[in-house]
């Protein structure tokens, strides 16, 4: 059934029939008892005169004198209905009796009729908390079609806000990968200012030397065209050449040139490693043996190494790691220029690598400063950094692990305060899989 | 107004007895009984209560017919005045012709009689009911008490409203009468400017209020 169409209404104050309030049912065992009284007829008629009960029959003509009483039923205090009973004039307690029928069915209207009109009103009031409690529910519906709502727009706008991160994250790679390099290139400008420095020098002093030697020449020459004795000659140059000091000249310019040779192969060394490093060759996944990059990477460092830095080395050859190159170096420059502020002097930096069961184990640690427990959870949170402002960029770490979960490894650092601190990277063996190759951490 | 049979000259109307819980509506309905003729009204009907308290309502009905044999019924009604009644205030409150709003005049209930007037002005704008145009006469009962807001006060008070204000003591039977009549006067005049009654059934207004306050 629609629960519109069963709407009940009630008009309190609405008139009533007499019908509406008593039915047959209830008058009869009154009009009934009237009966066995001695009551020949008994009806009850409606407000139109019409009977709502009757019982008995009209008295015959022949039992003598007929008396007849029409009595009224009160609704609200109005006359509604009629009580009419009929008997014949035997019966000497009629009048008392038809009393008696009248207040018992006045009674009864009464007590129906403030029934009803109980029933009406709390039906009423019943019908109202229902219809609150359908508004209440749609309103709750609509509402929780508008969160509803709301919450899609707002995975719409963490969807958004997270593309934003990651684009800066991106970003902040880039800068720091840049960052990174113009520390290498700083580095290396070290490294070849020096050995570029005492090849000048020796460059200088062999040009003295060239003069010196020229000088000698000429003297010969000059001696020769003169047609001199060879006596004259030795004589006179032997004196000169020890003026010149040339036995000195020619001994050291040997060793000169044999420095300065060393000095271009160190330049030449540097640059080959510089361009290993950079590996401007792109990002595609490639061989790696981090044996060599390990050497490589420390050689470039070394510059940066703090005054009576302890270097310990243990490098295995190990299986071709195929991953980003250029990626993996950088992360593995990030640990150890971690290790490396670790400490302002003193530092024992420890590095191996070796083969575990069926991975590849890099550790590196040091005997610096350490982690406080506090921050160790977080140290892997880009921009989280405890180094001054403008020292540290605070992506280092996230880089490293970007990095190597990149490569389908993973990376764990332990760290007391004080101790040290160990990282250790674990990478798979041969190729990353697939799905770990476009990896985000973000 | 409840019904309107044209057809058979009947007009039966509702006149409801407003206000805060136990400020004397029953009372007022209890002393008009007493006061006026038996003949020209019925029989008071209090529906249930709890202790002096009204829960449904309470019911005394008036009748009239005019000369030309049209009749009319006044229906008075009290609502319970508990807050938590509200549903059947506001049940009773349906096509009433007219309100009385019995206040209680002592200074501490001001505040109760204030916050039942803006219930009565929130239901009779739910039930479809214009107060600006709706009879309604305020009763300040209870005069008889110790303790109560100074008439100059009150009238000082309600003047600005244009309402007709009377004070009265219902248990004594003070004021009651003034209140009822001016009540039914209004509604007279209202009903009479829709239906036109003296116009079309000859039913005069004196003759009417008349009939319905005709003390014993």
């Amino acid at each position: 059934m629609n629960e519109a169409t069963s709407h009940i209404e009630f008009i309190i104050g609405e008139e009533k029939r007499l019908s509406d309030i008593v039915s047959r049912a209830e008058i009869e065992p009154l009009l009934r008892s009237g009966l066995k009284l001695g009551i020949l007829r008994a009806a009850l008629l409606d407000e139109d005169e019409l009977p709502l009960a009757t019982l008995g029959a009209a008295p015959s003509a022949d039992r003598g004198e007929l008396l007849q009483k029409r009595l009224s039923i009160m609704v609200e205090g109005e006359p509604k209905g009629t009580l009419l009973l009929e008997s014949d004039g035997s019966n000497p307690a009629f009048e008392a009796l038809a009393r008696l029928l009248q207040e018992a069915l006045q009674l009864t209207v009464t007590n129906n009729l403030k029934r009803m009109l109980t029933t009406e009103v709390h039906t009423s009031i019943v019908q109202e908390s229902y219809d609150q409690l359908v508004t209440t529910n749609r309103r709750l519906m609509e509402s929780e079609q508008r969160y509803r709502e709301l919450a899609r727009d707002l995975e719409k706008k963490v969807v958004e806000r997270t593309t934003e991160l990651q684009q800066a994250y991106q970003r902040m790679l880039q800068q720091e990968k840049l960052a990174a390099v113009g520390q290498l290139a700083a580095g290396m400008a070290h490294e070849i200012n020096t050995p570029l420095g005492f090849i000048r020098s020796n460059l200088n002093s062999f040009a003295k030397y060239q003069n010196r030697m020229a000088e000698m020449l000429g003297l010969y020459r000059l001696m020769l065209d003169k047609e001199a004795s060879p006596e004259v000659i030795r004589r006179q140059t032997e004196q000169r050449w020890k003026e010149l000091k040339l036995d000195f000249l020619l001994e050291d310019s040997g060793v000169l040139l044999g420095q300065s040779l060393e000095g271009a192969d160190r330049i030449a060394t540097i640059v080959a490693q510089l361009k290993n490093f950079a590996h401007l060759d792109g990002m595609e996944q490639q061989p790696m043996d981090i044996r060599r990059e390990l050497e490589q990477l420390l050689a470039g460092l070394a510059a940066q190494f703090p005054p009576n830095t302890r270097l310990i080395t243990d490098l295995h050859q190990l299986p071709l790691l195929t991953c980003r190159v250029p990626l993996m170096v950088q992360a593995f420059a990030n640990l150890i220029d971690n290790a490396l502020k670790s400490r302002a002097e003193g530092l024992e930096l420890t590095v191996r690598a070796f083969q575990d069961a069926d991975q590849v184990l890099v550790c590196i640690s040091d005997n610096g400063c350490g982690i406080p427990a506090e921050h160790l959870s977080r140290i892997f949170e880009p921009f989280f950094t405890t180094r001054e402002v403008g020292k540290g960029s605070g992506m280092g770490l996230t880089v490293a692990r970007e990095a190597i979960s990149g490569a389908g490894g993973n990376i764990e650092v332990e760290s007391v305060v004080g101790q040290g601190t160990l990282c250790r990277v674990r990478l798979p063996q041969g190729a990353a899989s697939p799905d770990h190759r476009d990896h985000k951490t973000l | 107004m409840i019904e309107f049979d044209e057809l058979h000259g009947k007009l039966v109307l509702k006149l409801v007895y407003y206000g805060p819980a136990l400020s004397g509506k029953t009372t007022n309905l209890l002393s008009l009984h007493d006061r006026l003729l038996q003949e020209g009204r019925g029989e008071l009907m209090l529906l249930d209560t709890t202790e002096d308290r009204t829960i449904y309502f309470d019911l005394l009905p008036f009748f009239y017919v005019a000369p030309s044999g049209f009749k009319i019924k006044l229906k008075v009604y009290t609502v319970p005045g508990q807050v938590r009644h509200d549903a059947t205030r506001k049940a009773v409150l349906q096509r009433a012709d007219g309100v009385v709003f019995v206040a209680d005049s002592r200074i501490s209930q001001m505040a109760v009689n204030a916050e039942s007037f803006a219930n009565l002005e929130q239901n009779l704008t739910l039930v479809g009911l214009d107060i600006e145009k709706l009879p309604l006469v305020v009763q300040f009962n209870k005069r008889d008490l110790p303790d109560v807001v100074l008439e100059t006060e009150l009238r000082e008070t309600w003047g600005p409203t244009e309402l007709p204000v009377y004070m009265a003591s219902a248990l004594q039977g003070q004021g009651v009468l003034e209140t009822f009549q001016a009540a039914v006067e209004g509604i007279f005049k209202s009903v009479d400017q829709k239906l036109g009654l003296l116009e079309r059934y000859q039913v005069n207004q004196r003759a009417f209020v008349q009939s319905v306050v005709k003390t014993i």
